[in-house]
């Protein structure tokens, strides 16, 4: 779905490339020249048509007979046992069903339960911690000193493993013996049952993303800040507008596609999220009533849990086809912004 | 393959935002970027809240492994180490075989950041720049299997692994994630801008075939994107969990595998297991601490450059 | 060198009325081969196979376990390697049996990667007895002497057919522990015998002492842990609970399941229990702190539960009644793969490993409570005792009540069923939920996690 974004909103026409070393409007160009590079190609030994022509075959042969091998055969066959009644335990033996797996869904209450949260948790993770990282980013680009400390010390978590940091986070949230309700209880607020709560476990799990990721795109943030030339903010100051306005007016509309990319990007993330809430509390219904599972963990009780891989399989592909519905939403939006700062420029 | 990337998202953000960015010089020192303004006191402040925030769970997890069953379990929460850890250390080191698990992970993630390096950066090019039949098809492929939740490919590449009897065996890991889908699109994305195509037919004007092509001009104007991905594949196949759990046993593990087997009994010791946890994350910290200025710098430079 | 796998799991995949999708396989074949001989080459020499029989004839058993079966801790494997010098055990553990599981049937599923040896939790029997019964090799034609264990253990591992595909390592045993300490500052008997009197009349009896004790106990103790402990309790000395004999789903008719729902939410509403959920982390620090007074189902290996968690701090705080109702908690078999390729020498390492002599053996070092009625009987289990639980005859408490639990039909879908009541108590306990309209989210939870 994102090389459509390439697509809708090119280099711009004749500008900059970004290294100084390169030959500007390479890309541009490149479309120009094609006839020419066929008719060279044709005085060429037949060696080398060969080479022109096959050796784009030979880049991309590894990569597709791997893919092929663990990518297409398990996305096909994941599809294949969407349209039958089948067990985890035996998942040759298939007995065909056709679309019920899929029709199914619509009246499954827990489907629909699991895409809520999958949806709520999906924005109070996603959207605090872009939000958050667009703040640190800011702050981050002013001179500080020390600045390389602040900027390893966000992106540790990083390198934290979801079961390990998870397990932390367990630890923290414990009704009884959990160190942020000692906290609480400490400054007089009534100790939280963070496991039992719909919004209360969502907010914990959503915690543990934020905790993961903000680092990571506050430095991705960074860079696109860094990359906006400085005369800007000059006549802007010479102006008179602020530091907030210089950031609301400059700033975030060069972030816009950097944005626009984050927040689709930590979509697929928020759609496919797993193992967080699982081992949450080691609890793959995620809560007793299903308040934090989301469509990741519910297909994972319904094929791992209940043993039944058809139906698994049906969950599996209607989150594929999730995130291809908000692919062309997204599509869209780009095709949108690509079009408004066009007509900026 | 899918199964790698978990969590694809924010490392497609550094693709972000090139285009438009590439309009002007880069300057990717950190000092002399963007604006001259000073951070105020409550700059400081506030990234002294985060960067304690980002630790201290970390810490935590230090500190409670420095403690026994007991200890965790009080009312109050431990706030300093106790006299534990090295015990911990030690028993989680030989309880899990971590040895062995560190060396395996080792070359299993080694071998898989190398592999999906080199062909991400082929394909890429190859989508990037040259033309070919059914390009768009394929390519459109390639970003499909982006989306596919990975728990449910395990069962089919199950299957497979079984059919091969690599069930146990290092390559039935490293295998299906030796390419990344993701690492295909993110080069692609790269080198579209980052590499001239006048670069590579004046190569070709000097007799240059594609291979001298990629290695000569390719690989040159891709280094700081393929160092990113790198980066980005080795955290993960580190990390990686679920399908090594599927494929491995604790005869031949890797960290992550070697790590369940901790806290045996019917009663896991939290403070070994917290131990373990911290052993595993250890060497990917120490990195972090080591060479967070060239990573960091790296990442904002593939990013730049996206 | 594995070729015979392959024809052993054709030969035994079975064949049901289901129609079987080859064309699944060759594609996944198909496109493997291509990649097997492109890269098997440069990949295969990563690690050795140790599965094999040198010249010598000696081989390497592997065993896979999860969790803790004792036969390390008390140096049986040392024992059998030394007394049969060509055979090597290698133990493989994982300590959850949830990450055990998934690996196991997965691997199960296609016949590969399965050790000589596997361990199968109780719970989860009852699917290697159904569709995954191909897969274990069957005792009976091994002539295996299955006298000796109790016979409820060995009807859970024997499938339609009559075959016996596992050995039962270990069986729990229920008593009633409480914390002497607690029942003392509540002015109740302390005395195991007149504990046990108090009990004797029913779970009824029980709940009644739990209002009694909150009335007189220190705020902070709860009588119980949970509402879903107490449930599991009273529905496990049924004799039907959640499958019938016939292997229907039976639980919403159940009188089993209906009495022990209706126990639980009394002792939900009166509220004396702790609200926790048994193993989660919370629960084990409420153990450690001795948040809750009493457990009601206390299986032999509980106590080495309570004894971990507690630490030095709770030695000789606990100790164990006897149930009203005594029944059996948790347990595992060990089978042997037809994956195996040395099954004969594995069935003969499983043979003796689940002995009389060595159950016993692993009582007394690990504290797991025998499934073989000879080493019940023996000396060293009924007089064992544990400094842990000073004077508390472990060994006759345990075996007393080993001799009292019934045979209970169990199916794959059991541990699915309790865990969906458990939550349902959990939401009455915690939430507040109204009984009724959570029993209702129990079967509407239920019908739709078992459709097919």
């Amino acid at each position: 779905m994102t090389t459509e974004h390439r697509q809708a909103a090119p280099p711009a026409k004749g500008g900059a490339v970004p290294r100084p070393t390169t030959d500007p409007s390479a890309a541009s160009r490149s479309a120009l020249q094609d006839p020419k590079e066929k008719r060279r190609a044709e005085r060429r030994s037949r060696r080398y048509r060969w080479d022109i022509k096959y050796s784009p075959y030979a880049f991309i042969s590894p990569f597709f007979l791997f893919f092929a091998a663990f990518g297409l055969f398990p996305l096909l066959y994941t599809g294949w046992a969407a349209l039958h009644s089948s067990s985890m335990l035996t998942p040759n033996d298939m007995e065909w069903v056709g679309f019920d797996n899929f029709t199914r869904l619509w009246d499954d209450e827990f489907f629909w339960t699991a895409l809520r949260n999958t949806f709520t948790i999906g924005i109070i993770s996603t959207v605090p911690q872009l939000l958050m990282a667009l703040g640190l980013a800011h702050l981050l680009n002013y001179k500080l000193r020390g600045s390389m400390f602040y900027r390893v010390a966000i992106l540790t978590p990083y390198a934290t493993s979801i079961a390990a940091a998870t397990l932390v986070f367990a630890m923290l949230y414990g009704r009884d013996y959990g160190v942020i309700n000692w906290g609480l209880d400490l400054i007089g607020i009534d100790r939280i049952d963070w496991q039992a709560g719909t919004w209360s476990s969502q907010f914990a799990v959503a915690t543990i993303v934020i905790w993961r990721w903000t680092g990571y795109n506050t430095l991705i943030y960074l860079a696109a800040m860094q990359a906006v030339p400085n005369d800007l903010y000059e006549s802007a100051a010479l102006d008179g507008a602020s530091r907030w306005k210089q950031f609301i007016h400059i700033t975030l509309p060069a972030l816009r596609p950097t944005i626009l990319f984050t927040v689709v990007v930590s979509t697929i993330g928020a759609t496919q999220l797993f193992g967080e809430p699982l081992l949450f509390a080691g609890d793959p219904s995620g809560g007793t009533q299903h308040q934090y599972q989301t469509l990741g963990l519910y297909m994972y009780e319904m094929g791992w849990i209940n043993r039944h891989l058809g139906r698994a399989a049906a969950i599996a592909w209607s989150m594929f086809l999730l995130l291809i519905v908000i692919g062309l939403i997204y599509w869209v939006i780009t095709r949108i912004i690509g079009r408004s700062t066009g007509e900026e420029d | 393959m899918a199964t790698v990337n978990t969590y694809p998202a924010p490392e497609q953000a550094t693709t972000a935002g090139g285009p438009e960015r590439g309009r002007k010089v880069r300057r990717n020192k950190a000092g002399a970027a963007g604006r001259q303004m000073h951070g105020g006191w409550l700059t400081y402040t506030i990234l002294a809240v985060f960067a304690v925030g980002s630790i201290l769970p970390l810490l935590f997890s230090v500190i409670a492994a420095s403690h026994d069953n007991a200890r965790l379990a009080e009312p109050t929460p431990p706030f300093w180490f106790g006299d534990r850890l090295f015990d911990n250390l030690e028993l989680a080191w030989t309880d899990a075989n971590l040895g062995t698990a560190m060396f395996n992970t080792l070359f299993v993630a080694g071998t898989i950041t190398v592999s999906t390096v080199l062909f991400a950066t082929l394909a890429g090019f190859a989508f990037a720049k040259l033309r070919f039949r059914a390009k768009n098809l394929l390519m459109l492929m390639v970003i499909g299997t982006m989306m596919v939740p990975p728990q449910l490919t395990v069962v089919p590449m199950f299957m497979a692994i079984a059919e091969l009897e690599w069930t146990d065996q290092l390559q039935a890991v490293i295998l299906p994630m030796m390419v990344s889908a993701f690492g295909v699109f993110f080069m692609r994305q790269y080198l579209v801008q980052a590499l001239p195509t006048e670069l590579i037919e004046a190569a070709r004007v000097d007799g240059s075939n594609s291979l001298r092509v990629v290695w000569h001009v390719v690989f040159p104007a891709a280094r700081p994107a393929m160092a990113v991905l790198g980066m980005l594949t080795f955290v993960l196949a580190w990390n990686e969990f679920f399908w090594p759990m599927i494929a491995l046993t604790q005869q031949n593990p890797t960290v992550q595998v070697a790590l369940t087997g901790l806290g045996q009994g019917y009663v896991p010791d939290q403070g070994v297991i917290m131990a373990g946890a911290l052993l595993g994350t250890l060497p990917l910290l120490v990195a972090f601490v080591l060479f967070g200025k060239q990573i960091v710098g790296g990442i904002m430079h593939g990013a730049l450059k996206g | 060198m594995r070729q015979e796998d392959d024809d052993v799991m054709r030969n035994t995949t079975r064949t049901t009325s289901r129609s079987r999708r080859r064309a699944t396989r060759t594609v996944a074949v198909g496109l493997t081969a291509v990649l097997a001989t492109a890269f098997l080459g440069a990949c295969s020499s990563d690690d050795g196979d140790d599965g094999n029989g040198d010249e010598d004839g000696n081989i390497t058993l592997r065993i896979g376990l999860f969790g803790q079966f004792g036969y390390e801790e008390a140096g049986l494997y040392d024992e059998y390697m030394e007394a049969n010098p060509h055979i090597t055990i290698q133990q493989d553990l994982t300590s959850e049996n949830a990450d055990y599981i998934t690996q196991l049937r997965t691997r199960l599923a296609q016949n590969s990667g399965l050790a000589d040896i596997q361990a199968v939790e109780v719970g989860n029997i009852a699917e290697m007895t159904g569709e995954l019964s191909p897969r274990w090799v069957d005792f009976n034609e091994y002539d295996t002497d299955l006298s000796h264990f109790v016979p409820w253990k060995v009807d859970q591992a024997t499938d339609a057919e009559g075959r016996v595909i596992g050995l039962g390592s270990d069986i729990g045993p229920t008593g009633i522990c409480y914390r002497v300490d607690h029942f003392e500052a509540a002015g109740l008997p302390t005395d195991r015998e007149e504990v046990s009197e108090l009990f004797a009349g029913g779970w009824e009896d029980y709940l009644a002492v739990g209002e009694d004790f909150m009335a007189n106990a220190p705020d902070d103790v709860a009588f119980l842990d949970s509402a879903g402990g107490l449930f599991n309790a009273v529905v496990s000395a049924y004799e039907e609970r959640y499958t019938n004999e016939a292997g229907e789903v039976v639980y919403q008719e159940s009188e089993g399941v209906q009495t022990a729902w209706d126990l639980s939410i009394q002792a939900a509403e009166a509220g004396i229990t702790d609200q926790q959920r048994q193993f989660a982390d919370e629960w084990e620090s409420a153990l450690a702190n001795g948040a809750f007074a009493t457990l009601p189902a206390c299986p032999a290996w509980m106590l080495t539960t309570i004894q971990s968690h507690a630490g030095d701090a709770g030695a000789g705080l606990w100790d164990v009644a006897r149930s009203p109702a005594p029944s059996n908690w948790g347990g595992s078999f060990i089978g042997v793969t037809e994956a195996s390729e040395h099954k004969e020498e594995a069935v003969a390492l499983a043979e003796w490993l689940t002995a009389p002599e060595q159950q016993a053996k692993v009582f007394s070092n690990a504290g797991n409570f025998p499934s073989s009625a000879t080493a019940q009987q023996s000396d060293d289990v009924q007089n064992a005792t544990n400094e842990y639980y000073p004077g508390v005859p472990t060994g006759q408490i345990f075996s007393a009540a080993a001799a009292e639990i019934p045979s209970s039909p169990i199916g794959p879908n059991d541990q699915i069923i309790q865990e969906s009541i458990t939550n349902g108590l959990v939401t009455v306990e915690q939430q507040g939920n109204d009984p009724e309209s959570a029993w209702d989210d129990v079967v509407s939870n239920l019908d739709n996690a078992l459709a097919e």
